[in-house]
């Protein structure tokens, strides 16, 4: 057995939702992080602190409470700064998640610079927040959307993204940075690379990134940067959008109201500094502050250790579940390009009956397209199960998946 | 090894399932989906001398969702409307032992209901064309959307 990156067992103890039991007293094992993650004593401390001792208005008032309370918002995006290699911090805006983040940049930066005929670049394993806000917009302008296509390995087709650059009426090429179905790991600088040799702007959808490995947006390059605290083991509600600062600043505001302005006088208004201009109205404090002691946690396990203790579960786990009867596991088998997110299906079972049967058992997968429809009509299914990993998975967990599959192919005799 | 919802009654029924296919040209079809599960069927009717000639249906759903249409088909082949139009959820379920869903599981009932709605609401409309009494076709509209 090898052994373990970090020690699951001491992390462990920090998420009393861990502890708890489910489905007549069977322990929980929690398996959907690649949707939300459990969160650990450190967050929720941190945010019932904060209403306790802490609780006003950031960036108005002159008393006590206000400073102590701004400080600590603003000293989040410090932290994200350093922990993402982010030169300029106000380039970091805080939004709701990825998905406003990646509707600000569309309601902003793309109704002013997309016009009819011009093609925006997504890619088949997008998230439906990657898809929708531009086919929204595409539709405004007349513009068109195009997508590049995946192997049957759930790779992209980058000649796919040549051809489309060839053209010349590319904008905008968005991607994320690693599928929430497949776990495949795009080859993102290789992407942006090519993208910058055709004078063309790039977003990368980090929701899933981040929260698995490091990343490091000065040497990724790109121009616009999303992801969302909860994948993280922070509090729902936040999440960040980078803008290169070149751009940031030629970017008309989102919303328009309190905190975004300098001057507002009966018919104009002149707007804020960075990033303020695009932090309009009271923001979500408490939750900004739970996600600095997420960052914190993080940090102080470090996230290679964080990437390898996944690379040894997937491992452990992929070989496991190939071995169950009448399973079909999709995506990337280089365990080196892929994260710790594992989609699969039994033969003519229904993703929906196979996480009801091993539900009884304790273990949460998620079943359904994942917001991800596209790729479900890529891979030919209307579904799958997905087993998703974090920090505090253990090899333990993924033996209890494996139980509860096999229980799976005899109830229907695979 | 047993399970009390994946019987290999249940299992038996979805795999060999009645009724499945298409109508061509029926006088009733009516699609419906649910969005949380994926459950996605297509039921189709022919009524000859107001009475259910022919019952076919298609789609993709769990073993619930199809053991239950598969059922729901079998009753409903060869009645007369009054009946077909009355038929209560309770008659399908309990077919399948799975009349506690109602109170254990408000999220898989309603993958054993989805064939029950959409049968209500093809009727509506097709009793809505012929112009029937219109207090008791908003019973079945009503009746559908309370389904679950
Ligand atoms: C790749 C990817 N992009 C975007 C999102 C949307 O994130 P949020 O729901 O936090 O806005 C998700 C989360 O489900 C995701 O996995």
């Amino acid at each position: 057995m090898q052994t373990s990156a970090l020690s699951t067992e001491n992390i462990r103890k920090d998420f009393p939702i861990l502890q708890r039991m489910v489905r007549d007293g069977k322990p929980l094992v929690y398996l959907d992080n690649a949707s939300t993650t459990q969160k650990p004593n450190q967050v929720i401390d941190a945010i019932s602190d904060y209403y306790k001792n802490h609780n006003a208005n950031v960036h108005r008032a002159v008393y006590a409470l206000a400073e102590e309370s701004t400080e600590a918002y603003e000293k989040t995006r410090e932290k994200i700064s350093k922990f993402l290699n982010i030169k300029n911090k106000e380039e970091v805006i805080f939004v709701r998640g990825t998905t406003e983040a990646i509707n600000l940049v569309a309601y902003t930066w793309g109704r002013q610079n997309i016009k009819k005929g011009d093609i925006i670049v997504t890619t088949e394993y997008e998230h439906h927040s990657n898809i929708v806000p531009w086919q929204l917009l595409a539709k405004e302008k007349g513009a068109k959307l195009e997508y590049i296509g995946i192997n049957d390995n759930g790779e992209l087709i980058l000649d796919h993204l040549d051809s489309y650059l060839e053209t010349g009426k590319v904008k905008l090429v968005t991607f994320s940075q690693m599928s929430n179905v497949l776990g495949t790991i795009s080859n993102s600088e290789e992407i942006i690379k090519r993208c910058k040799k055709a004078g063309v702007k790039t977003l990368v959808d980090g929701a899933q990134s981040v929260p698995h490995m490091k990343v490091d947006i000065e040497k990724l390059d790109c121009d616009f940067f999303a992801f969302s605290a909860h994948k993280m083991l922070g509090p729902t509600g936040v999440g960040v959008l980078w803008v290169r600062k070149e751009i940031l600043e030629t970017m008309p505001p989102f919303h328009g109201g309190g905190d975004m302005i300098r001057e507002v006088h009966k018919y104009e208004t002149t707007w804020n500094d960075l990033p303020y201009k695009f932090e309009a109205g009271t923001p979500n404090i408490a939750d900004v502050i739970g996600f600095s002691a997420a960052i914190d946690y993080l940090s102080n396990i470090g996230m290679d250790a964080i990437r390898q203790h996944e690379i040894d579960l997937t491992k452990y786990a992929l070989e496991k579940m190939s071995q169950v009867k009448g399973i079909t596991i999709y995506g990337v088998k280089d365990i080196l390009n892929r994260g710790g997110v594992i989609s699969f299906n039994f033969h003519d079972v229904h993703p929906h009956d196979v996480a009801t049967i091993i539900d009884r058992e304790g273990i949460a997968v998620r079943s359904g397209h994942h917001c991800a429809q596209v790729l479900m009509e890529r891979l030919n299914v209307a579904a799958t199960n997905r087993a998703s990993f974090y920090i505090y998975n253990t090899k333990e967990d993924v033996d209890k998946l494996i139980k509860s599959l096999e229980k799976v192919s005899e109830l229907y005799k695979l | 090894m047993s399970d009390p919802l994946y019987t290999e009654i249940i299992i038996d029924e979805a795999r060999n399932a009645s009724n499945e296919g298409t109508l061509e040209n029926p006088d009733i079809s009516q699609h419906d989906s649910n969005p949380m599960c994926g459950d996605s069927i297509t039921l189709q009717m022919n009524v000859n001398d107001d009475s259910i000639s022919d019952v076919k249906w298609h789609g993709d759903g769990c073993t619930i969702c199809k053991a239950c249409t598969s059922v729901l088909t079998q009753l409903i082949k060869g009645k007369d409307l009054g009946y077909v139009r009355n038929l209560k959820k309770e008659e399908i379920l309990s077919e399948l032992g799975l009349e506690y869903l109602l109170k254990q599981s408000p999220i898989r009932i309603k993958c054993a209901l989805l064939s029950l709605k959409a049968l209500k609401l093809g009727l509506y409309t097709f009793l809505g064309k012929k112009i029937e009494d219109s207090a008791s076709l908003n019973n079945l509209k009503d009746e559908a959307s309370k389904l679950y």
